[in-house]
């Protein structure tokens, strides 16, 4: 079995979690066993894996294992149909589609959180006291059964949290105390575990424990590590086969002068301090693969695919230039502070001096607040409130349509490690204009073929290229055939038979 | 059903707790089903009821009934038992503070194991530590042997949130330490888990009680006849038995005098105790008081229309009342014995001041007095009979025993029995001496000792606080050999007042009268309910 390791499938994911998601799908829909392995507490996992079409039984949450609730079914809770809610004693008040309350004899007792863009499935219940404070809160699975609760320090920060089995018994438990004075969680304990009681100092401790249980008894277990803060926790594992890490991004923040370039903190476990557990580095392109075997010689490093073109999308024909928005540009990708999203609407300021009329959609989910506001005052700065559209991280259909209903897909990051939006364009027939980073445009973008490739920090050029594309038909035509045709080898059964080659050379290695 | 309501049932137990193990007694010899429905948590209560001679399914205490543990075989947790999670766990002892340290293979503190000694160190509590040494938890364990208790502490060490569970370790009850406007830490609420799985929030623990007396309701319910509820401490639910759901029978029982000075029945200020519930008289379906005497008083103050049932707390058993009788010839001359706390209500001195006077007359009187001193106000009271013995040289005559279970052997050898308390609710102890032929000398002090004994007749009654006529009375009677034994006799003779038979009967009226109205009762109550799906 593959075990593909990460902290959680997210309700707005990064790269990382999607390439994992079609990872799985790719091993499992060709015979090789594989399961997703996450490490965070999620009750809205099993909504949100389903939402990378990664199905219940490829995916092990380490919550849900010691719940024992991995394969439990989705069954709607609907609040009002709670049996514990005795409702011969309460009124459940409503307070429009959010909330409701129990109360008694009008007062509030608690509120019924409801489950988000759900109709009154039951989300969590916050239980109050007589003066008013928050005491307690009962947090329920996607699933519809009640999976934690969280209890509160008088001062109204998080005291402790117990995790359910489906008969309510607590199997596992966090305590939030003080380290250095500041409240931090400080205990993991597991109850009853095979009949035993364990306890950690960390979640990645108790992470290590899991990932043994959960690979005993399995002879041919290979783990992949997805992210970088679990490189350690992976090395720890024991009887496993092999060890892999997966870096989808770059190792170095030195993008102009990687060779010699500093090493990320994040990346120390996997190139310094562990890195002799790992029987390799795997990364997306091989120019990377070179680059950090050139700094880091005593790693073995290799390339394997980060992505692919699904059988039903390489079918499929390109969208036509007359259905699309002709001048619409869209970004879909995290809203980060390295993407330079804010350089696109500066873009778009020069492209509308020649096309009026272009417009710009970015599509994703902010990295923080500050970047949100950051880029709400350029926006306004440019009087581009009509023209830009920031629209809500999505998957799957809705988010296909965006790449068949614009022009270009425009890119302004630091770095890509590969570049999954971009590929996903070019998938759908998208030209694409992008700085010329490490290491996926160069890789994916044949200048002047499937799109553009642009020096950084060159503003007029590249907006020079995108009204280009946006005027003359002729171009975009040639441009949208060949950038479709230029993903159409890296399908299913070439990605799976690079894995192959990728994950039996490296055995070969290490033996 | 018929139910017993008390807060506690201590190892160390007072004449309420006394009283009502005769009654379960009393109730078991007349195929009367009862049991105890104890309020407050106690992790011993089992350990100490099953002492008592009370069974489990006679005892139904509000814990055990949510946290599902009413029926636990009792197993013995060692510090060995514990799983602490950790490699290479070791204990150090800590014996002169009865627990053991257990520390990680790394020497981290992991927890604080705490034992009972004479209980072979079993596991009474754990206190538990994170991995940077903030004691997290407390757990406490029920003596049957799992953790009843666990107490979760806050960064600034105090407990926060308490919660209860099951002895399969699933949480069911929770309350919450925090703190009001003032700033005062209170408990500011209960959740309960109910057995069926509905949760309720409780603002107090006594509106947590009425709910457990509600569900004693349900779970008892019969057509045929009533639940009776006997409320033996008010406060547990007082209140609580005025706003039951369905309908039942309530007793309300005085185990002591109604006003605050007991010597005064129409002295405005009643017994703090008894205020709420004889204000709130009519809410009850009867009260019981153990004395003619407080009955009548009670009648005449309140006029409740509540039906008032006289009910001795005491029982003197057959095997005493068949037993031989000790003539006075066979007792030890001028012994005087009294069973009673040395606590400052008993005022135990003015009775050793009352021997004191006879000593100087008559040399071979002595006192025995047994039974724990209370410990109030730095036991005053002990300090108070120690001066007196002092006083009067009385040192060879009086003695101090710790409290004894060889009460037959006690008072067969003695004359006397002496009382001179501030006020009583009843006092079994000069009971029982009467029916072992002891001859009382009491103050005239309310309720119990004025008419257990009867002037003139089993011994005698002096004006309340005149131990110099007590200690007349007692010369009197040592002078008079006739006397001694005629009031002997009578002794014997009247115990037959609080024979088996005689108590049963009072309690049989009762019985008798909640069964009557049973029907009426049920008639102006909607039985029909609609269960939800």
């Amino acid at each position: 079995m593959y075990y593909f390791i990460g902290e959680s499938i997210f309700t707005f994911n990064s790269g990382t979690e999607i390439s994992q998601a079609k990872r799985a799908r790719l091993f499992n829909d060709n015979g090789v066993p594989a399961k997703i392995v996450t490490r965070n507490y999620s009750r809205y996992l099993d909504r949100d894996r389903a939402a990378l079409d990664v199905k219940q039984e490829e995916l092990v949450n380490m919550y849900d294992f010691f719940q024992g609730t991995t394969a439990v079914p989705r069954q709607e809770q609907n609040l009002r149909l709670l049996k514990q809610i005795p409702k011969d004693t309460y009124h459940i008040v409503s307070h429009g589609p959010n909330y409701s309350t129990i109360e008694l004899a009008s007062r509030e007792l608690a509120r019924i959180d409801v489950l988000p863009a759900t109709v009154g499935l039951v989300d969590k219940i916050t239980y109050y006291d007589r003066f008013g404070n928050t005491t307690s809160r009962e947090n329920y699975d996607w699933r519809g059964f009640k999976s934690s609760i969280d209890y509160f320090h008088p001062n109204g920060e998080l005291a402790y949290q117990q995790f359910l089995n489906l008969a309510g018994e607590p199997v596992l438990e966090i305590a939030h105390m003080n380290i250095n004075g500041k409240l931090s969680p400080t205990m993991w304990r597991l109850l009853n575990y095979k009949g035993h009681n364990f306890r950690f100092n960390t979640e990645n401790q108790l992470f290590v424990f899991f990932l043994n249980e959960l690979v005993a008894g399995d002879d041919a277990a290979t783990l992949i590590s997805d992210r970088r803060s679990l490189d350690a926790v992976v090395a720890d594992v024991q009887h496993v086969q092999h060890r892999y890490a997966y870096l989808h991004e770059l190792h170095t923040p030195d993008v102009t002068s990687i060779r010699g370039g500093r090493l990320y903190n994040f990346n120390r476990d996997l190139f310094v301090n562990r890195a002799a557990d790992f029987d390799a580095v795997l990364v997306p392109t091989a120019k990377q693969a070179a680059d950090i075997h050139a700094d880091y010689p005593q790693l073995h490093v290799m390339t394997a695919p980060d992505t692919y073109v699904p059988k039903a999308l390489q079918a499929k024909p390109v969208v036509n230039l007359r259905e699309r928005q002709r001048h619409q540009l869209v970004y879909l990708g995290r809203l980060a502070k390295e993407k330079h999203v804010d350089e696109l609407v500066h873009v778009l300021s020069l492209v509308r001096q020649t096309v009026p009329d272009a417009t710009l959609e970015l599509r994703g989910y902010y990295q923080s607040e500050e970047l949100k506001q950051s880029l709400s005052d350029v926006i306004s700065k440019a009087k581009l409130e009509d023209a830009v559209t920031i629209a809500d991280y999505a998957t799957g259909d809705k988010l296909a349509a965006d790449y068949d209903a614009g022009a270009v897909f425009v890119q302004s990051s630091d770095s890509e490690g590969y570049g999954l939006g971009m590929f996903e364009a070019l998938s759908h027939g998208l030209p694409v204009v992008t700085t010329n980073v490490p290491y996926g445009p160069a890789m994916q973008i044949q200048d002047g073929r499937n799109g553009f490739l642009l020096r950084p920090n060159d503003r007029q050029a590249f907006a020079a290229r995108v009204s280009q594309l946006l005027q003359d038909d002729q171009l975009w035509q040639t441009m949208s055939s060949q950038a479709k045709a230029s993903v159409q080898t890296h399908d299913e059964a070439k990605a799976l038979a690079q894995w192959q080659h990728v994950l039996a050379g490296a055995a070969t290695v290490k033996q | 059903m018929i139910f017993f309501i008390n807060s506690i049932m201590p190892k160390q137990k007072s004449g309420i707790e006394h009283a009502e193990l005769k009654r379960l007694e009393l109730f078991r010899a007349n195929n009367t089903p009862a049991m105890f429905a104890i309020r407050d948590w106690d992790p011993s209560l089992h350990t100490n009821a099953n002492n008592a001679g009370i069974k489990d399914e006679e005892l139904v205490s509000m814990f055990d009934y949510f946290q599902e543990a009413r029926f636990v075989p009792q197993k013995t947790v060692h510090m060995s038992d514990i799983e602490y999670g950790v490699l290479g766990a070791h204990a150090d002892e800590e014996a002169d503070k009865q627990r053991y340290l257990i520390l990680s293979g790394s020497g981290q503190l992991v927890a604080r194991v705490n034992y009972v000694t004479d209980e072979d160190k079993r596991v009474r509590s754990i206190e538990w530590f994170d991995g940077y040494n903030n004691l997290y938890r407390v757990d406490v364990y029920d003596a049957r042997g799992f953790v009843s208790l666990s107490q979760w502490y806050t960064p600034d060490n105090k407990i926060g949130t308490e919660t209860w569970r099951t002895p399969s370790g699933r949480v069911v009850l929770e309350t919450y330490n925090r703190d009001d406007v003032k700033g005062k830490r209170q408990k500011s609420g209960w959740r309960l888990m109910d057995t069926d799985g509905q949760v309720y929030q409780f603002d107090t623990i006594d509106e947590l009680t009425v709910h457990f007396l509600n569900r004693l309701s349900d779970d008892y319910w019969s057509e045929q006849t009533p639940n009776i509820f006997i409320l033996d401490r008010g406060h547990v639910a007082d209140w609580g038995l005025n706003v039951l759901k369905k309908p039942a029978y309530t007793v309300m029982h005085l185990h002591n005098a109604h006003t605050a000075d007991a010597q005064n029945p129409d002295e405005p200020v009643l017994n703090n105790n008894y205020e709420y519930p004889l204000y709130a008289v009519d809410g009850y379906d009867a009260v019981v008081s153990a004395t003619h005497k407080q009955t009548a008083d009670v009648i005449k103050r309140f006029k409740p229309r509540a039906r008032m049932f006289t009910i001795p707390v005491g029982v003197v058993p057959n095997r005493l009342l068949s037993a031989p009788r000790v003539p006075v010839s066979d007792r030890e001359f001028g012994k005087m014995v009294v069973f009673a706390r040395l606590a400052p209500e008993k005022h135990l001195d003015d009775l050793v001041r009352a021997i004191g006077i006879v000593h100087q007359q008559i040399p071979q009187v002595s006192l025995d007095m047994y039974g724990y001193a209370d410990a109030t106000d730095n036991y005053s009271a002990r300090r108070a009979v120690q001066a007196v013995i002092k006083e009067y040289q009385l040192e060879d005559a009086v003695h101090l025993h710790d409290y004894t279970t060889e009460i037959d052997k006690v008072e067969n050898n003695a004359m006397f029995y002496g009382l001179t308390s501030i006020m009583e609710g009843f006092n079994l102890a000069i009971m029982e001496a009467i029916s072992h032929g002891l001859i009382g000398l009491t103050y005239d002090v309310n309720y119990g000792p004025n008419e257990i004994i009867e002037d003139g007749v089993n011994g005698n009654v002096v004006p309340y606080g005149d131990y110099k006529a007590l200690a007349a009375r007692m010369i009197a009677i040592l002078q008079d050999k006739q006397l001694q034994q005629q009031y002997s006799t009578s002794a014997y003779d009247s115990a037959e007042r609080y024979s088996e038979a005689n108590v049963w009967q009072a309690w049989q009226a009762l019985i008798d009268d909640a069964d009557a109205g049973w029907s009426k009762k049920l008639a102006a109550y909607p039985l029909s309910t609609v269960e939800g799906d």
